[in-house]
């Protein structure tokens, strides 16, 4: 099947007598997960080039239209070619279909590694491969391949996603993401494309993917300004983190702190970091690095902005001595304590 | 420790300087030096972007520890139109120490003595870290037009200080003498 399949495409490239004898030595020695996962990446990738090359000389309409029909093949590639595969045995069909919507599919899918990809693999060489990790039933096509094709695919859902079947997107994004670092020469105009195409299906398609998108998108590139799941999350954890600022002044809303909040230690000029910042001695909320004030601390204990000797010393001395986050909110306490 | 940790992106020698703060006289003072050099050269951008009127101060060619600033006599008062020279010499341990500040220029003035020496708290007992070269030269520009008569170094111009006409004559007379 998948010999017939691929022989069909209209062009039959060195890549295509390439592929069969992957596919035997991926079979033979399929002992090793990450040997197979590179031979399977070769594989759609040879098969990409081709499919797209057929594209070009064959099935102009396809070209032209690539990346929305990519949208809708993705769907479509999910269970009605499967159902389509399993249920006709007619060749002429079958391989009518792989000239026609594989080689749309196969830039998106292949390239990308998403969904598609992985039915179009399914769709050249077993569909029991995307039924079953999809969870539709299928998985019956005969020959060797296709149910290897199939068990493989189980493997990698579970050694990848912690036997998460249901997470063969996820998956298949980072496989692509390991394509765009590997071979970055060849693909990556094609990859770009696509993967807005599938990425924008894939919450419509399947609702539990969204909880996946963020973490494979985030792992694979930027939020995109198109991106649907932009707006929502991203607005509200900068706001979060803007938060905690203006809060921090409140608390701390006396003259010298009102006057600014220094960047800078005014005492020795440098920087304040974290702790420093959050480190508050006096009443008088003057503001200096613990390194400064510890000397003062040495020498007169008075604080520089209210000539007052410093006196919550325990507690200070406590709040240097442990980490950032706890210093902030021991210093915000003891703020909070003084001016009450 | 902490501050070990937190400083430990300044310079490698402030550990060292934590360790030798520790001890009654810190003994090598270098070790702070480039700490001062790092606020003297604030202090004078800050001053140079402030603009106050009336008061200058900049470092000697080859030692910035060590300034020379002008003050002018405020408007009215006896010390107007009247310009003083000081010099600013800042110790290693600057700004935990005062610098010490002098007219160089005769300064008849009930709370400055014939060398020029200023009897000012905050440059004492007063001082305060915060304390920066313009907020001293704006205090001893204000010191000229109040004087604190009852603890004076120089009693003559404290005795004089009632009559302004009088000490107004005195104070341009010495001033175009000392020029």
């Amino acid at each position: 099947m998948v010999s017939d399949s691929i022989s069909a495409v209209p062009i039959p490239s060195a890549a295509n007598t390439k592929n069969p004898g992957k596919k035997k030595r991926t079979n033979r020695s399929a002992k090793l997960k990450q040997y197979k996962i590179d031979a399977r990446r070769e594989q759609w990738l040879s098969q990409g080039v081709v499919k797209s090359k057929g594209c070009k000389d064959g099935v102009d309409d396809d070209v032209v239209h690539a990346p929305p029909p990519s949208v809708n093949h993705g769907k479509h590639s999910l269970e009605p070619l499967n159902t389509r595969r399993e249920g006709e045995e007619d060749d002429g069909l079958i391989h009518h279909d792989s000239d026609s919507e594989s080689p749309t599919n196969c830039p998106a899918g292949v390239l990308c590694g998403n969904d598609s990809g992985t039915n179009f693999t399914g769709s050249s060489s077993g569909g029991s491969s995307s039924s079953s990790s999809s969870s539709s039933s299928g998985g019956c096509c005969s020959g060797n391949i296709t149910e290897e094709e199939g068990e493989e695919e189980e493997e990698e859902g579970e050694d990848d996603d912690d036997g998460c079947l249901d997470d063969w997107e996820a998956m298949a994004d980072a496989l692509a993401a390991d394509d765009k670092h590997e071979n970055p020469c060849s693909d990556s105009p094609p990859v770009v494309l696509p993967r807005e195409g599938s990425n924008l299906e894939s919450p419509n398609s399947k609702p539990e993917s969204s909880r996946l998108v963020p973490w494979g998108s985030g792992s694979s590139r930027a939020w995109r300004a198109d991106d649907a799941f932009r707006p929502q999350s991203l607005p509200n954890l900068s706001k979060q983190h803007s938060m905690p600022n203006p809060d921090r002044r409140c608390v701390g809303g006396v003259p010298w702190a009102r006057v600014s909040t220094p960047s800078s230690c005014p005492i020795c000029c440098e920087d304040l970091d974290l702790t420093d910042t959050s480190f508050l001695p006096c009443f008088c909320g003057f503001r200096l690095c613990l390194f400064c004030h510890k000397r003062i601390l040495e020498e007169d204990g008075r604080c520089p902005g209210c000539r007052k000797p410093y006196e919550c010393e325990p507690v200070e001395t406590e709040a240097s001595v442990h980490g950032g986050s706890l210093t902030l909110r021991l210093a915000r306490s003891c703020s909070m304590i003084e001016r009450s | 420790m902490a501050t070990n940790t937190i400083h430990g992106n300044n310079e490698s020698a402030q550990p060292n300087n934590i360790a030798s703060s520790k001890q009654p006289l810190p003994p090598a003072k270098t070790v702070d030096s480039q700490s001062v050099l790092r606020r003297l050269q604030s202090e004078l951008m800050a001053l140079m972007m402030s603009g106050d009127s009336g008061i200058s101060a900049f470092p000697e060619e080859d030692n910035i520890f060590f300034w020379k600033g002008t003050i002018t006599g405020s408007k009215d008062t006896v010390f107007e139109g009247t310009e003083y020279k000081l010099s600013l010499s800042f110790p290693n341990d600057y700004p935990f120490k005062p610098p010490k500040v002098k007219f160089e220029t005769t300064c008849f003035h009930p709370n400055v003595d014939v060398h020029g020496n200023i009897c000012l708290d905050i440059l004492q007992d007063k001082w305060s870290s915060a304390y920066d070269v313009r907020t001293i030269l704006i205090s001893i520009q204000s010191l000229l037009g109040e004087p604190n008569i009852s603890s004076p170094l120089n009693p003559q111009a404290a005795q004089l200080w009632s009559n302004q006409e009088e000490y107004r004559k005195m104070v341009e007379k010495l001033y175009k003498s000392g020029n």
